[in-house]
C-alpha cells in the first residue's frame, strides 16, 4: 500500500436484504494514517458497511477497495491488511487468553515461537497478564474486550476496523479503549471506527461521516461539524418560576442566555467548556438562588441529527439491524 | 488497570511473518490448527464431554438391562443385535453434535473472526468436520468398549474389521457434514439440540436400532424400511454379525446400500454447506 493509496475507497458502495436497503450507495474515503469514524444510531448501517469491507459479507452493488484491493475479487489481499474487532468478542471462549493470542498468531502465518512472542507482546501491552491463562468464558465484559483488541492486533494490520468498541463497556473500559485507540494512532495505524457516541467520535476521529438508514447526512472534521451542531451549553435548573427569573437577572449581564418557553432550564453557550462553567457557577453561586441541577451539557447524537437533518436519528428495527447483524 | 499501563509497543522487537508457504500447504496447516482449537476445547466443556461419553454409556447400559429384559431376538442374543444398531446411533448422533458444536461458533463470531484472517475458508469447514468426527470417535470407542467388556460378541475376521472402520468413519464423515449444514441454518445451540433431536432421536428408533423393523405396524415399517439410519444399522449388523436383513433394496444390499445413502448426503450437504458458508456469517 503506497502512501497515496487510499486505506479505504468506496464507491456506491450498496447492501440490501431483500426490499431493506441496509448500506445506501455510500462513498467512503480512509486515507492512510487517519482515523475516520463512521456515526450513526442502531440500524444505521454500520456494521453492514464495515463486514463488507472485512469480506464477510458480499456487497450487493457498488466497489469498495481496501488498501488498493477490491474485497470482493481480492478478498485474500484485503483478509491480509484488514482487522476487524466487531462489537461482541470473537474468542474462543474455551480457550485462554493467551492461547487465542498464540492461535490467532498462528492462523496469521507465524512459527510457534514467533507467534508467542507477539502474545506474550501483547499480553503485556493489555495488561492481561492477570488473567492470561483463565478461559475466556470465564473472563468479564472489560476483560474480554481487552483480549479481543489484542487479538485483533495479532496480525499487525495497516488497517484497523473497530465496530463499537465501548458499547456496553463501563466508563473506566471505556478510557482504556480509547487510550489504546490513541497509542495506535500515534504508531501509524489507520483506523476506521463506528460508534453511536458522538462525544467518542469528537474524541478519537480526525474525520467523522454521519450515517442514517445507511445514507451519508453529514462529513467532515468534528470541528467542521460541532460548528454545524452547535456548541456545548451549560445548563441551570431552577427549582420554580421565580428562581428562572432571578437567576436570569443575575446571568444576563454577562452572559447570553436562552430560556425554553415555559422550562426551568436556563441555557447558556460554553465555548470554553469548564471554564464557562466555573464562572456561570460563580455567579449563580453568587446570586444565591437555590438550583436543581447545574451542568455543562455537550451535544449528543440526537442534537446532531436534528441540526444537520432537521429531525431526529431513526431507530429502525429492521431485518438486520446491526444488533442482528452483528 | 490505568491508563497508563497500556505501553508504547516496540514493534521493531516482533517477528516477521515467515514466507508464506503454497496454498496446499497453507490449508494443511490451517486446517490442523483449527483442528487442534476443537479438541483442546472438548474437555472444557462439561456437557460437550459428557454428550460422547456418559450419554453413550447411558443409551448402551438402559437398552441393555431395560429393553433386553423384555425383547427377544430370534436367534441371536440382545447383546448381539442391540450393540451394532447403538454403532449407527452414535453416528447419527454426530448430526447433533457437530450442529451443536457449528451453531455455537457462528453464534459466538469465532468463525468470523477466522474468515476475517487471510486464511483459507475451506479450512476453516474442513477442520470443523474432522474435529467432529474425531469427537464422535472417542464416544464410539466407548461405546464399543462397553459393550465388548458387557458381552458383545462380534463375529469379525480382519477384513470385516477393515471394512467396518472404513463405514463408520464414512458414515460419521456424512452425517457431520449434514450436521454442520443444519448448525449452520439454524444458527442456534438450543434451536440446534432440538431440531437434531427430532429428527435424529425418531429415525434412529424406527431403524431397527433396537428392535426389529419387522415387527412394526405398516406404517412405521415403511419408513424403517427406507430411513437411511435403517440401511447404517443394517451395514454394520451385517458385517459384525452375519445378521441379514430384508424388506427393501438397501436393507438387503446394506453394504452397498450405505455407501450410496452416505454418497448422497456427501454429495448434497458439502456444496450446500460451502456455498451456505461463503455468504453466511455470524448470528
Amino acid at each position: 500500500m503506497s502512501p497515496t493509496t487510499p486505506a479505504v475507497e468506496t464507491d456506491g458502495l450498496t447492501k440490501r436484504y431483500g426490499d431493506f436497503t441496509a448500506v445506501d450507495a455510500l462513498d467512503l474515503r480512509v486515507d492512510p494514517g487517519t482515523v475516520v469514524s463512521i456515526l450513526g444510531p442502531n440500524g444505521a448501517g454500520k456494521t453492514t458497511t464495515v463486514r463488507m469491507l472485512a469480506t464477510l459479507i458480499a456487497p450487493t452493488s457498488g466497489t469498495a477497495r481496501v488498501g488498493g484491493h477490491d474485497v470482493v475479487r481480492d478478498g485474500d489481499a484485503v483478509r491480509g491488511v484488514i482487522s476487524l474487532t466487531g462489537q461482541f468478542a470473537a474468542l474462543e471462549g474455551n480457550l485462554t487468553a493467551r492461547e487465542n493470542l498464540v492461535l490467532m498468531g498462528r492462523l496469521r502465518g507465524h512459527g510457534r515461537s514467533g507467534a508467542a512472542t507477539i502474545a506474550d507482546h501483547l499480553i503485556d501491552r493489555f495488561d492481561i497478564g492477570e488473567f492470561r491463562d483463565r478461559l475466556i468464558k470465564g473472563l468479564s465484559g472489560g476483560q474480554r474486550r481487552r483480549v479481543d483488541l489484542a487479538a485483533s492486533l495479532v496480525v499487525q494490520p495497516q488497517l484497523l476496523v473497530l465496530d463499537e468498541p465501548t458499547t456496553g463497556l463501563d466508563p473506566r473500559s471505556r478510557q482504556v479503549v480509547w487510550q489504546t485507540v490513541r497509542d495506535l494512532v500515534a504508531e501509524g495505524v489507520t483506523l476506521l471506527l463506528t460508534t453511536q457516541y458522538l462525544e467518542e467520535a469528537d474524541a478519537l476521529a480526525d474525520r467523522i461521516v454521519l450515517i442514517d438508514h445507511g445514507r451519508e447526512v453529514a462529513e467532515g472534521t468534528p470541528t467542521e461539524l460541532k460548528a454545524r451542531i452547535g456548541e456545548q451549553r451549560v445548563d441551570v435548573v431552577a427549582i420554580d418560576a421565580a428562581g428562572v427569573a432571578e437567576l436570569r437577572a443575575a446571568l444576563e449581564p454577562r452572559f447570553d442566555v436562552s430560556v425554553p418557553a415555559g422550562g426551568r432550564t436556563l441555557s447558556i453557550p460554553a465555548p470554553e467548556e469548564s471554564l464557562d462553567l466555573e464562572r456561570i457557577a460563580a455567579v449563580v453561586r453568587g446570586s444565591g438562588v437555590p438550583i436543581d441541577e447545574l451542568a455543562l451539557r455537550r451535544p449528543t447524537l440526537d442534537d446532531a441529527f436534528l441540526a444537520l437533518t432537521g429531525q431526529p436519528p431513526s431507530e429502525t428495527a429492521s431485518p438486520e439491524s446491526e444488533e442482528v447483524a452483528a | 488497570m490505568s491508563t497508563q499501563t497500556v505501553r508504547a509497543p516496540d514493534r521493531a522487537a516482533l517477528p516477521d511473518l515467515p514466507p508464506r508457504p503454497g496454498a496446499a500447504a497453507r490449508y494443511v496447516r490451517e486446517t490442523l490448527l483449527l483442528v487442534g482449537r476443537q479438541l483442546r476445547s472438548i474437555p472444557r466443556v462439561p456437557e460437550r464431554l459428557s454428550d460422547v461419553t456418559i450419554q453413550p454409556v447411558i443409551f448402551t447400559l438402559l437398552f441393555l438391562y431395560v429393553f433386553g429384559s423384555a425383547i427377544a431376538i430370534p436367534g441371536t442374543r440382545y447383546q448381539d443385535y442391540l450393540l451394532p444398531g447403538l454403532v449407527a446411533q452414535s453416528i447419527a448422533f454426530g448430526v447433533i453434535g457437530a450442529g451443536t458444536a457449528t451453531a455455537t461458533d457462528f453464534s459466538t463470531g469465532v468463525i468470523d473472526r477466522f474468515r476475517s484472517l487471510p486464511v483459507s475458508r475451506l479450512a476453516v469447514i474442513t477442520a470443523q468436520v474432522i474435529g467432529q468426527v474425531l469427537e464422535q470417535i472417542l464416544g464410539l470407542a466407548i461405546v464399543i468398549g462397553l459393550g465388548l467388556a458387557l458381552g458383545w460378541r462380534p463375529d469379525v475376521g480382519p477384513l470385516d474389521v477393515l471394512l467396518l472402520v472404513g463405514l463408520v468413519l464414512l458414515g460419521l464423515i456424512a452425517f457431520t457434514w449434514f450436521g454442520v449444514l443444519m448448525g449452520m441454518l439454524v444458527r442456534s445451540s438450543d434451536a440446534m439440540q432440538g431440531v437434531g433431536f427430532a429428527i435424529v432421536l425418531p429415525l434412529s428408533f424406527l431403524a431397527g436400532t433396537f428392535v426389529p423393523i419387522e415387527g412394526m405396524d405398516a406404517v412405521p415399517r415403511f419408513i424403517g424400511e427406507w430411513d437411511p439410519l435403517s440401511t447404517v444399522v443394517a451395514a454394520i449388523r451385517y458385517v459384525s454379525q452375519g445378521t441379514e436383513a430384508t424388506g427393501s433394496w438397501p436393507l438387503e444390499h446394506p453394504v452397498i446400500g450405505m455407501v450410496l445413502w452416505c454418497a448422497l448426503i456427501i454429495g448434497i450437504c458439502v456444496p450446500l454447506a460451502l456455498r451456505r458458508f461463503r455468504t453466511t456469517s455470524a448470528a
